[in-house]
């Protein structure tokens, strides 16, 4: 099976970049090696949890039934899904193209990844801090603002989609 | 004209082949995170709290674009912008730019834009990343300027 790879370019550009680093500037480039290195290894859960939560959608979730609960026509119960699994998804935000690909490519809306990856902003395990940082009322109020732009992102990258459509 | 036995299988794959997709779907964009976490590397090296505090100071509309650019440009897990955030504040940075910073942080990532325009194109990544910026200042703002009225 012949697999496209993605960001082929990309990583050389960053392979040339840490050769001249380790070349112009060995101790630091050998430490954020080290970082990229120590990343790698804690993500490893996460992207093990994340190729068997793709593998369960891909599963139990036939694309007729993506389409219905995350599609153009899924409307506010696509929106509090995405709101939801933005809340909860753990990790960077890198980690979730792979399995926000597959599920585009049987069609979860534009919308939908948007309202997704700002609700991402909301970290239920964070919460402490920023109480502890800003008070209980910054984190409420802020927190809501944050779900009410996740959505109206969502919104308007679906308006600027139908438009390019029909102008196309 | 397909068999039903045919049609079904197509529409229920097996547990073993959903899993080989979606391994094959996540080895794929392999080469993408690497590149992003081998640049986080970088950036959790030269970008440190110092530099970043250099930033601030300048009146709160300035901070708070400050805020959401240098949580732009820093990654890491959300916990470190907490422990950075915190520093900022001691040194009198102004709630405005505190929190358009930690939103930016997990919201937006410079490192990332490749990545994410290789996956989901030019466009998508272009207009998300345009209006997540807008959104974090917005929100900074509003969050401040509500709280200051209801306190």
């Amino acid at each position: 099976m012949k697999i496209a790879f993605k960001g082929m370019k990309f990583l050389i550009i960053v392979f040339v970049l840490y050769i001249i680093l380790l070349i112009a500037d060995t101790t630091h480039a050998l430490s954020a090696l080290q970082k990229a290195g120590s990343i790698l290894l804690s993500l490893i859960p996460l992207f093990l949890l994340i190729i068997a939560l793709t593998a369960l959608i891909n599963y139990f979730l036939k694309p007729k039934q993506i389409i219905k609960n995350f599609g153009k026509d899924s409307g506010a119960k696509g929106v509090l899904y995405a709101i939801i699994g933005g809340i909860i998804s753990h990790g960077p935000m890198y980690a979730w193209y792979g399995m926000l690909q597959d599920m585009r490519s049987h069609g979860l809306k534009d919308g939908l990844i948007a309202t997704f990856m700002y609700a991402r902003a909301v970290k239920l395990p964070l919460l402490p801090f920023m109480v502890d940082l800003f008070g209980l009322l910054f984190t409420i109020i802020m927190t809501l603002y944050i779900l009410i732009a996740a959505v109206l992102q969502g919104k308007v990258i679906d308006t600027l989609g139908k438009r390019e459509m029909k102008t196309l | 004209m397909k068999n039903p036995k045919e049609i079904k299988s197509q529409e229920t794959p097996t547990l073993k082949k959903a899993f080989t997709k979606a391994l094959i779907s996540f080895i794929s964009i392999t080469p993408m995170l690497i590149a992003v976490m081998g640049l986080v590397g970088l950036m959790q090296i030269y970008v440190t709290p110092d530099i970043l505090s250099t930033f601030f100071g300048y009146g709160s509309l300035v901070d708070t674009l400050a805020g959401t650019l240098a949580g732009a440009i820093s990654m890491g897990q959300g916990m470190i912008s907490y422990v950075v955030a915190e520093g900022l504040m001691e040194q009198g940075v102004s709630h405005y730019a505190l929190s358009a910073f930690i939103l930016a942080w997990v919201t937006l990532g410079f490192v990332q834009l490749p990545a994410e325009a290789s996956v989901f194109g030019l466009k998508f990544t272009f207009y998300r990343n345009i209006l997540t910026l807008i959104s974090t200042i917005i929100v900074s703002y509003a969050t401040v300027l509500t709280v200051g009225a209801l306190s």
